[in-house]
């Protein structure tokens, strides 16, 4: 059954086709902000109703591993993960991307993407049944535990003040617990409001935090958007090089994102931050993880698309999807009428197989589009004029977040906390942090609230919580994690080497009050104290005691961050200079669309956002012919993207007053 | 009294299906479907079933589209202010709309809702992994009456279905159970299989989909469902609990009555097909119908009783 039969069923033309479309057509959706891997296989579920099942399979197992792969793009030439398996890729590609290496990160990612690819779909090929147990070992408690393990890495993204991350990581945790509680019977920080009622959406978070802060410098200086000298091709040669050095990261980052994949409450996300998180505590030397180290990417791309064939373990051998793409393949297969499980490795092997097979031809077909896409992708954000990357990127911002759950609200949202995003970055507290907060929230509370009732029912909560292998091993890894670069540290300062530094970023230097950060972390410390007068009212202890502990958390740290700045203790690197009127008036622009999305109409407050951006993005003197260039290439834009979401991707785009 | 309706509401809506084919060019354009969670769900799942059968049958596609959060909140609370066209609908369920602005304010209330045909529903039931101990409900109660409190059972949030049956079953039954809530039966058929929790508040879609890696220890059903005719039912042995979480749809309040029948004959035919019936019984789905014209009596009747049960229960004050 593994044979040759299964694997020339894979081979026809037919097969080849769809496996092809779909690595293409995946890579594209992946690389757009809000377009993520789930909803690029949803849309084409209808289609796969009348194909034969493998066929079907292929197809979005395709499309699947090429919008995992896509997602790096805009990670590292937008600093804004296309799919929020993206997010650690972020960390290394984007520094890389400024100092002029995108295109060595692009092909990076590529190699790495199919190599992780390649060997999530192995062991999915030859270890399947046994691994898929993997998925029933992790408990609540086990969950718990893991997210604690991917905040760990907020020590490392602080970027100089760990008091400051853990603000900010405090402050994402309590951005997840917002709106109707999902394991427990409370509306939590809402106040009323109808817009958060649903939640503070992640996807939506990511785009606002990683991408507007990037737009609001863009147009504040003339300087282009990512340095380049001279064209140097793919690279490959290079990319090769750095891969080969790199084969031990490789290796782990494709093992541990198979593992996770595995595992139903984690995904792409997870993966990526701890085969980064891994691979920069065993890192020894050459560019600083967080500053641009190839390794970083390596790890991270590596990492998130061997989820993929891991994913597929515990869906074809239990009928449970490992991710959430996942879930919507076994719709479709329901829908076909095959039920997966364990019958379907013996009585429908031959599916399983060629399916397989075809994922494994998919992802080797990724390395020449991947190259040739991505080559595309960053040519296309080079040349670009500055006013229309910003017109263009901002416009794409605000699709792909209403496209997520087809919602204005979640634009709003948006960039709101984008303009924070920006304002709270300035002053030394990183993005990052408050990122992983708002990914890991949910699993951590869940895990936490659930493993603490199974606890109480044992009689034993420190059993539950520290007596079983899996979460004492995960514990400590934590620790090592979070030790490791103090005792590295200690070790060199003994031999007498110069200090290194254990937490990349600028360090601290006495001078005169910081008030920026005092009024930031006053600022934090209120929410810390809203959020404690919030949850007074809830009715269900389950939903009071994660936003309790986490409040108090932030009160602590922002307190502290407050105590260093009035003893004038500063760490932040000097702000990027630039026009303040430019930059507040794009975020204006960009909030003024989100406004009029409901009332106007989609494509209205589109080509008004464009046309207002274009010329706050203009720093060079106007001419008739840039005149119609930028204003006939803006409108070209919404309408395209326009087809794209409403007739191909069948968004529904909010109509209003106008059109 | 379920089936009771099911068996009238399938006469009178085959008969309504009948007069409205060909009547008239309706629907003329694609029909966005909207579900209120996220893709790869039971909600989901009932829809892209649907799906093929709706455009064989009015030969325009049915796009599904999701308006996940607040446990399907986001999506009702906004639904009145969708198109009114006739080309847009959503699927609605119970109790979630009945039990979620009884508990909070969600953004809509139940009346607000132009609910117009519930189509299934999937029992609650107990279930357990292949090899648990708990061989028939009466292991199950004999543990939990020796270790009050201690023994873990799963199910999806709180104030849900799962939790009613749950709460309620502990009272009728005398027992103190561990309620452990999780994030979609998903999840908690995970905890179930992984040995994390020692039973489940489920489905009989969960016993269908998981096949024999689980056992099913009562369905709360009035009769035995077809696809496990050797798992009793609750009362057979004794227990008053008949319940488990129904699915319909829904239009936006504009959408004009004439509109609301032929979508009520609509679901109906595809309710009808045998190849559609068969499909979702397989999945361990009980059909139902209740059409627009008994909808409202129907749906009043439910609400009555499930706030009646979340008030007993101690869900509701």
């Amino acid at each position: 059954m593994t044979g040759f039969d299964t694997f020339a069923a894979a081979l026809t033309p037919l097969n080849l086709l769809f496996a092809l479309f779909g690595v293409v057509a995946g890579t594209v959706i992946g690389a757009i902000p809000g377009l993520t891997a789930t909803m690029a296989v949803a849309v084409l579920v209808p289609l796969t109703f009348t194909m034969e099942p493998a066929s079907a399979l292929i197809l979005m197992g395709a499309i699947y591993t090429g919008a995992i792969y896509g997602g790096a793009y805009s990670a590292i030439l937008l600093n804004t993960p296309g799919t929020p398996s993206a997010i650690a890729t972020t960390f290394d590609g984007y520094p890389m991307a400024r100092r002029g290496d995108g295109d060595l990160a692009i092909t990076l990612a590529c190699l790495a993407s199919v190599f992780g690819g390649l060997i999530g779909a192995a062991f999915l090929l030859l270890l399947a049944p046994p691994l898929s147990s993997i998925a029933l070992a992790f408990g609540p408690v086990e969950y718990f535990w893991l997210a604690i393990f991917g905040l760990s890495l907020i020590a490392a993204l602080s970027e100089g003040n760990v008091f400051k991350g853990l603000a900010g990581g405090a402050l994402g945790l309590l951005i997840s617990t917002v709106g109707v509680a999902e394991i427990s019977a409370d509306v939590r920080l809402t106040f009323g409001s109808q817009i958060l009622l649903g939640g503070i959406q992640a996807v939506a978070a990511l785009i606002g935090l990683y991408c507007i802060p990037v737009l609001i410098d863009l147009v504040a200086t003339p300087e282009r958007h990512l340095r380049v000298e001279q064209p140097k091709g793919f690279r490959l040669a290079e990319a090769i090089g750095v891969s080969l050095r790199g084969w031990l990261n490789l290796i782990r980052s494709s093992v541990i994102g198979t593992i996770v994949g595995i595992l139903p409450g984690a995904g792409g996300s997870v993966a990526g931050l701890v085969a980064y998180s891994e691979a920069r505590r065993s890192d020894r030397g050459g560019v600083e993880f967080g500053k641009g180290a190839p390794g970083g990417i390596l790890a991270s791309e590596a990492a998130n698309n061997a989820t993929v064939g891991g994913g597929f373990i515990p869906t074809l051998v239990l009928g449970i999807p490992g991710t959430p793409p996942d879930a919507v393949i076994l719709g479709a297969l329901l829908v076909q009428g095959i039920r997966t499980g364990p019958t379907l490795f013996e009585s429908g092997g031959a599916i399983v197989y060629t399916f397989i097979w075809g994922l494994l031809l998919a992802t080797l077909l990724m390395l020449p589009t991947g190259l040739l896409i991505g080559r595309y992708a960053y040519k296309s954000i080079v040349a670009v004029p500055k006013p229309l990357l910003v017109a263009g990127v901002a416009f794409m911002t605000i699709v792909g977040t209403y496209a997520i759950r087809n919602s204005t609200s979640d634009v709003l949202v948006m960039v709101v906390l984008g303009a924070i995003g920006w304002v709270v970055s300035r002053f030394g507290f990183a993005v990052s942090p408050i990122v992983l907060g708002i990914i890991l929230g949910p699993i951590a509370e869940q895990g936490f609230v659930q493993a603490w009732t199974i606890g109480t029912a044992m009689q034993n909560i420190p059993a539950m919580f520290f007596g079983r292998p899996i979460s004492i091993g995960i514990i400590t890894f934590t620790l090592f994690s979070l030790l490791w670069p103090l005792a590295r540290t200690a070790i060199a300062r003994r031999r007498g080497a110069a200090d290194l530094p254990v937490i990349a970023g600028a360090p601290a230097v006495r001078g005169p009050v910081d008030w920026a950060t005092v009024a930031v972390s006053a600022v934090l410390s209120l929410v810390g104290a809203v959020t404690l007068f919030d949850t007074a009212h809830y009715s269900d202890a389950d939903s009071k005691v994660f936003p309790q502990t986490v409040a108090i958390g932030l009160i602590v740290f922002a307190g502290l961050c407050l105590l260093r700045a009035l003893l004038g203790m500063r760490n932040r690197d000097t702000p990027p200079s630039g026009s303040m009127s430019r930059r507040t008036a794009l975020v204006v622009a960009v909030l003024a669309a989100a406004l009029l999305l409901p009332l106007v109409g989609f494509v209205a407050a589109s080509l008004l956002l464009v046309a207002v951006l274009i010329p706050i993005g203009m720093h060079e003197r106007w001419t008739a012919r840039t005149g119609v260039i930028y204003a006939l290439s803006g409108v070209v834009i919404v309408l395209a993207v326009t087809w794209l979401f409403g007739t191909l991707l069948h968004v529904p785009l909010p109509v209003g007053r106008l059109f | 009294m379920i089936y009771c309706v099911m068996k009238r509401a399938a006469a009178g809506a085959l008969l309504a299906a009948g007069l409205a084919t060909g009547a008239f060019a309706f629907p003329d354009k694609p029909v966005d479907y909207v579900i209120p969670f996220g893709p790869g769900g039971e909600s989901d799942i009932s829809a892209r079933l649907q799906q093929p059968f709706f455009k064989e049958k009015f030969g325009q596609d049915l796009v599904v589209s999701y308006k996940e959060g607040g446990g399907g909140a986001v999506g009702w609370s906004q639904l009145n202010g969708l198109s009114g066209d006739g080309h847009t609908i959503m699927g609605v369920n119970l109790p979630h709309i009945v039990l979620q602005p009884a508990e909070k304010d969600v953004g809509y209330k139940t009346d607000d809702l132009v609910t117009i045909y519930w189509f299934h529903f999937t029992p609650d039931a107990i279930v357990v992994r292949a090899d648990s101990e708990f061989k028939t409900l009466d292991d199950f109660l004999k543990y939990a009456k020796d270790n009050p409190g201690g023994l873990t059972i799963g199910g999806t949030g709180k104030g849900s279905a799962n939790h009613l049956a749950q709460v309620k079953f502990d009272e009728l039954a005398g027992i103190k159970t561990a309620y452990v809530p999780f994030k979609g039966t998903g999840a908690v058929t995970t905890a179930t299989l992984g040995g994390q929790i020692m039973a489940q508040w489920g489905y009989t879609t969960v016993g269908a989909a998981q096949g024999d890696q689980v056992r099913l220890l009562a369905v709360a059903t009035e009769e035995r469902h077809p696809l496990f005719p050797d798992v009793p039912t609750f009362k057979e042995l004794g227990y008053d609990l008949i319940g488990g979480a129904w699915r319909g749809i829904a239009v936006p309040s504009s959408v004009p009555e004439e509109q609301r029948k032929q979508w009520s004959n609509m679901i109906a035919e595809i309710n009808a097909d045998p190849d559609f019936r068969k499909k979702m019984e397989e999945g361990g789905f009980a059909m139902a119908d209740v059409p627009y014209e008994e909808e409202k009596a129907w749906l009043a009747k439910q609400k009555e009783a499930y706030i009646q049960a979340a008030k007993d229960a101690g869900i509701l004050k």
